[in-house]
């Protein structure tokens, strides 16, 4: 099977200092991937990459075997992979309805002026508002959403692109235990139909997702492999605690991931 | 509204589209012509505030050049209009000062009426349709947008200020005494139906804005405006929609300049100028930014308020422009028409005494934080203008 992602050997230096080191990593169709990694890790300028906010130094980016490098952001978006950020963007002076309406159908100028949204796409819009629980919120402006409102909207309005691959950046941070069980359970329901990366802090979350890990370090895939793999391997776990040990206030995400390592390692 | 009884449904609707035809109807019969002429005037520039509204207060372009636009439509009309009333084979009267000898070929095209109205709005548009493209596919923005659109205007100004052989450089060109289906344009009947033309193309370039921010383009817009790398990632290219507005906003101030002109009686590279296009933007903050209504009251108000002020003192006009800008900054965000919409007047009302009427009751409808937390909760744009706090 062909993968539907593919990046070789890919490099981001800003001046000098290496984000992506050498990267190569691919997804097959209807994947779900989860990807790790301590703070500074190259994650997010991974996702950059991928939907070309940034040009990679060196390497390539496949999509269905077309190389994205040289593709402006909404050509690639066009393409089939849709983003959500890390901090929940929604369009804060619109309502929660014309964010969705706006992730849904056509994009041209022409498409926004003389066509209205057509039947299956209102119903769609209406569906995905039922979907992340927003219906009752549906006039009420993105920006007055509460931060696990504003979570899911976005997310829907991933949803509403309808896209082939679906990064998905911290989608559960700052969400309730039941509200990260259900983006969990969502996030499993799309792979399939949809390829779905999703990168995250939350070992909890990650391990709930039942998927194949990717660790990222210092640019580049330190090992892959299942949550248990992962974590039994010494690589990942001195790449964890050595930023533990430099770090005193080490974050919330990583001290819970040392909790987790400790309590794993003991038996 | 601090109405003691309920006005019907549709005149609460509609009222502020009663008041302006009704005024529409009266003032050309009560006003002297002079009034008349300085309301049409402002009228005028009430269009090219429509514009700036719809690329600053919508997009979030904040553009400091709209003068370039509007200066254009004013020059395509006066070359017209210089070429109008001659004998066949004489030249507009400037020439013979320079020397000028025969016609520039660029002027041959605008003895036509016909090409002189499409040139009015079209050349504007497509020199802002080609400096938008190229600024925002290089993805110029914010401030060094600003800056870029000033930068332009000074190139044009000193341009048209430096041509005397061409268009009179910096004395500009004179339309009053040029003559229309055998009138002056300067008469006093001529004025009057300029004042009707004007009427109507302000109301028509409002429901033109209306048109393009009410829907799901309108919501692309601010979209745009809010978070622009957000609508890039997904799948709209922004590039497209900001020139398309930027290119609207310029035949909007061509329109906007020709009017002016034919109601003035000169066009000159003065309206390149640095503060004119400045002026521009401050009606628009005053009025409201992002309402299309406070963009034509603020170009109107502020603009009579100048005449009134300027014929009475005429060196204290520039401080209260200024202690305006500062109001609007400072306490007034949303302009007048914000205001007034968050119920401004109510809360002044009941500053003095008057506490609105509700239908509920006063105790909890007025009180500051319960309204603050029924913002919270319905979003401000739901807040009724018969509810005020204050007290």
């Amino acid at each position: 099977m062909t993968s539907l992602l593919e990046l070789r050997n890919v490099s981001v230096s800003f001046d000098g200092f290496l984000a992506l080191n050498d990267l190569n990593l691919s997804l097959q169709p209807g994947e779900l991937r989860a990807v790790i990694g301590p703070n500074g890790a190259g994650k997010t300028t991974f996702l950059d990459v991928i939907t070309g906010k940034v040009r990679p130094t060196q390497g390539d980016v496949f999509f269905r075997g077309r190389s994205l490098v040289g593709t402006t952001e909404h050509r690639i978006a066009r393409l089939g992979i849709g983003r959500k950020f890390q901090t929940p963007r929604v369009y804060q002076n619109l309502t929660a309805r014309r964010n969705l309406e706006l992730a849904v159908g056509r994009r041209s100028p022409f498409d926004l002026l003389f066509r209205g949204l057509d039947g299956s796409s209102q119903d769609r819009v209406a569906h995905l508002l039922g979907v992340v629980g927003l219906a009752p919120q549906a006039q009420q402006l993105a920006g007055g959403l509460s931060h696990g409102q504003k979570q899911w909207l976005e997310i829907a309005m991933l949803l509403a692109q309808d896209p082939d691959l679906l990064l998905v950046d911290e989608p559960v941070a700052g969400l309730s235990d039941e509200e990260t069980e259900r983006t969990g359970e969502l996030l499993r329901s799309l792979a399939g139909d949809h390829t779905v990366l999703v990168i995250e802090h939350d070992m909890d979350f990650i391990s709930s997702l039942d998927s194949p890990v990717t660790v990222l370090h210092e640019g580049h895939v330190l090992c892959e492999g299942s949550m248990e793999e992962v974590q039994s391997d010494p690589r990942v776990i001195e790449v964890y605690l050595g930023v533990e040990d430099e770090l005193d206030d080490g974050t919330d995400s990583t001290s819970n991931l040392h909790d987790r390592l400790s309590s794993e390692l003991q038996p | 509204m601090p109405f003691s009884a309920t006005p019907p449904a549709f005149v609460r609707r509609w009222w502020p589209w009663i008041v302006i035809v009704a005024a529409a109807l009266i003032l050309p019969v009560i006003l002297p012509p002079f009034r008349l002429n300085l309301l049409g005037r402002f009228l005028s520039l009430g269009i090219v505030a429509l514009g700036v509204d719809l690329i600053w207060g919508y997009t979030g372009l904040l553009s400091l050049g709209q003068g370039i636009f509007f200066a254009l439509g004013g020059y395509a009309i006066a070359m017209h209009l210089s070429l109008n009333s001659l004998e066949p084979g004489q030249l507009p009267e400037f020439f013979g000062l320079y020397g000028v000898k025969s016609l520039p070929a660029f002027w041959q095209p605008f003895t036509s009426p016909l090409f002189t109205l499409v040139a009015i709005w079209v050349i504007p548009a497509l020199v802002a349709g080609i400096l938008g493209y190229l600024v925002f596919r290089n993805r110029i923005k914010g401030v060094y947008f600003s800056i870029l659109t000033q930068a332009a205007l000074l190139v044009f100004f000193n341009f048209f200020n430096g041509q005397q052989k061409l268009i009179n450089g910096t004395n500009g060109l004179k339309t009053d005494t040029a003559k229309v289906f055998g009138e002056l344009v300067g008469s006093d009947h001529m004025q009057r139906n300029l004042f009707w033309l004007t009427v109507l193309l302000v109301i028509a370039a409002w429901a033109l804005c209306r048109w393009l921010t009410s829907g799901r383009f309108g919501d692309a817009l601010v979209a745009i405006r809010d978070d622009e790398p957000r609508m890039r990632f997904t799948g709209y290219n922004p590039t497209v929609y900001k020139t398309l507005v930027f290119t609207v906003a310029g035949g909007l101030a061509g329109i906007s300049g020709a009017l002016y002109t034919v109601q003035s009686g000169i066009m000159s590279p003065q309206f390149m100028a640095v503060p004119f296009s400045i002026e521009m933007v401050i009606w628009v903050a005053v009025g409201g930014r992002g309402t299309l209504l406070g963009a034509v009251l603020g170009a109107v108000l502020i603009n009579y308020a100048k005449s009134l002020i300027s014929e009475q003192l005429p060196e204290t006009w520039l401080f209260v422009q200024g202690a305006l800008f500062l109001l609007v900054v400072t306490a007034l965000p949303d302009g007048l028409v914000g205001w007034w919409r968050q119920g401004g007047p109510g809360q002044i009302l009941a500053m003095f005494g008057w506490p609105p009427r509700t239908a509920t009751y006063p105790g909890l409808d007025l009180d500051p934080s319960v309204r603050a937390e029924r913002d919270a909760l319905e979003g401000p744009s739901s807040t009724d203008s018969t509810t005020g706090g204050g007290r």
